[in-house]
């Protein structure tokens, strides 16, 4: 070093060497691109299915049933809310009150062995959930294609989301809420119902919209349970078949018929929408519950 | 006291514990139930698929032969179960493209994900930050058919007319990027269409770990002159490593189990294994969706019940991966706090 | 604030509004729905099944409706497997098919009823760039060897022995096959079998079979689905029923000529099939269960078919047992469904006087 005092040697005026700064740099720029590209399909994806869906839509679709490959998508949509909503409706009763026993009744070894029961649940295909309702509820029941079947196919897949959410949000209830609570002499329900639950209450309900969300998107499970209608839902649970939007994406699409490519297309954006607008509320919601903790 | 009241007091208590007892075990009743409902789905796929898995065997594992037989000829005996004669179930080639397309989905992902994530936690300027993660949650929420949807209409012309015959001309030497370059149906488009979907599990769960790991560790790092970016890379993915594990093997559950959107675009192979990236595949999955009906046309039954084997292995499979997904999240201490 | 009357404020925000609004769309939807079913103490029927028959249910089905307000008939293209399927379940009500059903399965279930409605006919495609306005000349034989990948290549001698003359293209073929249990299959494999021993000692026929694995090929999801895959992959070579025809055109795909049981080389028109149905109409039992395939006859098309609806003989209500008894009467007359304006749309042939007979008998057992 001492050696170098008189020669030419070129000062760097950064403060790391130049092999680092490129690296730095070329670290940023990937992931920077890779995230541009992660958007750039994202966007692609949603570009394609506002833009198709908005141009197929006519007021037809939203006045008609389903004639064949053509007419509207009334009874898909009324099909759709229907399944949706009773799934969900039927999961949160159990659901609730497992996500309840987990977080507030955690002794023993009774509770992390349902957990895991349950989080083992939500890795489970909806196919096979579909084939198992078909093979217990539709054939040997005897309920052929219904609405009660599809109802309970869904209801199965959401109870894991409700569950969990559920727990994850009872706790982040501050301990000395329920302690109070209890030192006030209040029993296990009035604490849990009348303290933890309305506390929660935003992310128990983010859970619940999470399972609308993914009801709503369902196909393989309904295609064996629910089936499918052309016709407005005759109010019937059990045989008695039922249409839903994910069935005319998925088989008509592939229909040669321009009309049938419309209503797949029309679908595709009514499904999308109703995904959007339902994260749009739970991120609302949430963010409503993570600022009431910070505040009180 | 006197007696009356001490009884009066005694019935109060009684009353205060019965009412809390039942409510906690109407909880845990709750809660059994709802655990139940996965073992009987399991008891119940292994009950009706005991059959099958007796006339298969090994093999199913391990042949590459889905027949059901001939459909007009009548039902013989073989090991002692009444089928079709020539009926044969082996479904290696549905456990190939399964496991293959879910490899190329997180070859895709992982990478992607990893440096989306890095990005987001440190590279967006703090106000954008909550948007631009709503917009990553938003493609997890976007519905496997819809994916299939696109995968379909723009996907599939896209890479089978201009990708892949570009790939087979300038980089077809490379093993599995050679031969024929099909139609865009098959296993990369699979591939392609399912790391889109898993992508935003592993980039969410990622970045929540890293902006969740104490400032010390990021400071520290800087303050030994390391830049932010190499504070990042050397220092705070290590620390998330086991978080990373653990949300790649749960993206690679989910992406085992995908139905629709693999359905739509991979091409429906039976029998053969892929020899390169453009041949179609099959998955478990898609297998069942697809084939479903022409099973319940054998009158011996064996075909419906071969296709419970096939989702007890596929049930099995997701299990065994989501079960080491979670050990390994919750070890970290880390839960994850996107339901997925 | 107290947490509970922070929780109660949410819930006049939030819950309530959300709560009210969606079950007003729910109470509409079930009025509008109990409405509609109030109308006519008629019938829902559900027809699924073949793909082959599904244009010709969906212009049967408004055409029939307007006339028959109270029934509400339902269509799906799911395949000929999933029709007798669902059928014999009983979880559809009709069930199309261009396959009767097997012995062995009939033998289960007693009580189906395997009823032809119309005659149809499939069509062998081809997608060969230059040649798909001459119609090239393919042999059953010929095909076995194609879809076995024993013929791999468009100018295999074999292939060229047929078509003196014509200069094919040096492409190695691409046969597409349906993936799903389709009555397109099974007519276009017994015409296999029929015609080449060593398909049909091997191979044999059926709604799904275990086609080889050929190198190249590819599966299809429904008759659309063959017309795509076909559409996207040129020198392929696929089975489409003629229904689909003018997609076909539309497309610009090849339509072959098959080598029928004469050895002469048949488009599948009208007169072909018409004297492909003469001859074997007589062989028709009483229950209906019979192949048209491969008919001898110098103008006979092979591969012509009968298009079953499979129905439970027993209907659980005499209302749903009623409408299904007018619905197939009128779908077998010639003034109703087996017009000509349906027929011509879809390239079918009306059923012949004594087949349409033996039809209505077995309809008036539906009970």
């Amino acid at each position: 070093m001492a050696s170098g005092i008189l020669e030419l040697r070129e000062v760097s005026a950064y403060a790391i060497g130049r092999r680092r700064r490129f690296f730095d740099r070329l670290g940023w720029t990937v992931s920077a691109l890779a995230f541009l590209l992660l958007g750039g399909a994202m966007v692609w994806i949603l570009a394609i299915i506002l833009l198709s869906g908005f141009g197929s839509l006519t007021p037809e679709v939203l006045t008609h049933v389903t004639e064949g490959t053509g007419g509207g998508l009334l009874n898909a949509i009324e099909g759709t809310l229907v399944l949706a909503l009773g799934g969900v409706l039927l999961a949160v009763p159990p659901g609730l009150a497992c996500g309840i026993y987990l977080a507030e009744f955690d002794y023993g070894r009774l509770a992390p062995a349902i957990r895991f029961l349950i989080d083992v649940l939500v890795g489970v295909p909806s196919i096979v959930i579909g084939y198992f309702g078909y093979v217990t509820m539709v054939a040997m029941l005897g309920w052929e294609f219904s609405a009660a079947a599809g109802c309970v196919a869904l209801a199965i897949i959401s109870l894991p989301y409700i569950s969990r959410t559920t727990e994850m949000a009872l706790r982040g209830v501050p301990r000395g809420l329920r302690e109070a609570a209890y030192a006030l002499g209040a029993n296990d329900r009035q604490v849990v119902m009348g303290i933890s639950v309305p506390a929660a209450l935003s992310s128990i309900l983010t859970g619940v919209l999470l399972a609308l969300a993914i009801s709503v998107g369902e196909t393989a499970p309904l295609l064996y349970t629910a089936g499918w209608s052309s016709y407005l839902w005759n109010g019937h649970l059990i045989k008695e078949p039922i249409g839903y939007l994910t069935y005319v994406i998925w088989a008509f699409i592939t229909e040669p018929f321009e009309s049938a490519h419309r209503l797949a297309y029309a679908a595709a954006l009514f499904v999308t929408l109703f995904v959007l607008v339902i994260s749009v509320l739970s991120r609302l919601l949430l963010d409503r519950s993570a600022s009431r903790f910070r505040r009180g | 006291m006197s007696s009356a009241s001490l009884v009066s007091s005694d019935r109060l208590r009684w009353r205060r514990i019965s009412r809390a007892a039942s409510f906690r075990s109407l909880t845990a009743l709750s809660a059994c139930l709802v655990g139940l409902v996965l073992v009987l789905i399991i008891l119940f796929l292994a009950l009706y698929a005991w059959p099958a898995v007796q006339l298969n065997g090994a093999g199913f594992l391990t042949q590459n032969n889905w027949n059901l037989g001939n459909l007009y000829g009548n039902p013989v005996t073989v090991h002692g179960q009444t089928i079709l004669p020539g009926a044969q179930y082996g479904i290696l080639f549905l456990i190939a493209g399964t496991l293959l397309s879910t490899a190329i989905a997180l070859l895709i992902a992982v990478p992607f994900g990893v440096a989306s994530a890095m990005f987001l936690s440190e590279g967006v300027p703090p106000p954008m930050r909550p948007w631009i993660s709503f917009f990553v949650e938003l493609l997890a929420a976007i519905p496997s058919v819809v994916y299939g949807l696109w995968g379909y209409v723009v996907v599939i012309p896209f890479l089978g007319h201009y990708v892949f015959p570009f790939v087979v001309r300038w980089l077809g030497f490379i093993p599995f990027l050679g031969g024929p370059s099909g139609s865009g149906y098959g296993l990369f488009t699979a591939g392609f269409v399912l790391s889109l979907m898993i992508v935003p599990l592993i980039t969410a769960t990622l970045r929540d770990a890293l902006v969740e790991q104490p400032r010390e560790l990021r400071e520290g790092a800087m303050a030994l002159g390391a830049t932010r970016f190499e504070a990042l890379w050397t220092v705070l993915l290590p620390a998330v490593r086991r978080v990373l594990t653990g949300a790649t093997i749960l993206a690679t559950g989910r992406a085992l189990g995908e139905t629709m959107a693999v359905l739509m675009v991979s091409g429906n192979a039976l029998n053969y294994l892929p020899g390169n990236i453009y041949t179609p595949i099959s998955t478990m999955a898609s297998f069942i969706v697809s084939q479903l009906d022409s099973a319940l046309q054998d009158p011996t039954g064996m075909a419906v019940r071969s296709l419970a084997e096939v989702a007890l292995v596929l049930c099995l499979i997701s299990i065994v991966v989501n079960a080491l997904a979670r050990v390994l999240l919750y070890y970290q201490g880390h839960q994850v706090q996107r339901a997925f | 604030m107290l947490h509970s009357q922070k929780s109660i404020s949410i819930l006049t925000r939030w819950l309530i509004p959300c709560a009210c609004v969606l079950g007003l769309a729910l109470g509409s939807g079930v009025a509008i729905a109990s409405n509609a079913a109030k109308t006519g103490a008629g019938a829902n029927l559900l027809e699924t099944g073949s793909s082959l028959l599904y244009p010709l249910f969906n212009l049967w089905v408004p055409a029939y409706t307007q006339s028959h307000p109270n029934v509400r008939i339902t269509t799906q293209s799911t395949g000929s497997g999933t029709g007798i399927s669902q059928a014999v379940e009983g979880i559809a009500q009709i069930g199309a098919s261009d396959a009767y059903m097997s012995d062995a399965l009939l033998k289960q279930h007693r009580d189906m009823l395997n009823i032809p409605l119309a005659i149809s006919m499939q069509m062998v495609n081809y997608n060969l760039p230059g040649l798909n306005r001459d119609h090239l000349k393919l042999s059953g034989p010929v095909l076995a060897e194609i879809y076995q990948g024993k013929v791999k290549n468009w100018n295999d001698k074999s292939i060229a022995d047929l078509n003196p003359g014509v200069k094919l293209p040096n492409h190695s073929i691409i046969p597409v096959h349906r993936t799903d249990g389709s009555g397109d299959t099974f007519i276009f494999t017994q015409y296999l079998s029929f015609s080449a021993p060593e398909w049909g000692n091997s191979i044999r026929y059926g709604t799904t079979v275990s086609w080889p694995a050929v190198s190249g090929e590819l599966g299809a999801v429904g008759n659309p689905g063959m017309i795509t895959a076909s559409k996207d992959n040129p020198y392929s070579i696929a089975y489409i029923g003629t229904s689909y025809e003018n997609a076909i055109e539309k497309d610009g795909l090849g339509i072959a000529m098959l080598r029928n049981h004469d050895g002469d080389f048949v488009l599948p028109e009208t007169k072909t099939a018409d004297a492909a149905a003469a001859v074997m109409v007589a062989k028709t039992p009483k229950d209906e269960r019979v192949s048209l395939i491969f008919a001898p006859g110098a103008d006979s098309y092979p591969i012509i078919n009968y298009e079953y609806a499979i129905v439970n003989r027993k209907q659980p209500s005499p209302a749903t047992a009623a409408a299904l008894r007018d619905f197939f009467t009128w779908a077998i007359s010639p003034s109703g469904g087996n017009a000509e304006r349906f027929m011509k749309e879809v390239n079918f042939v009306a059923l012949p006087a004594t087949v349409a007979k033996l039809s209505a008998d077995q309809i008036a057992e539906i009970q």
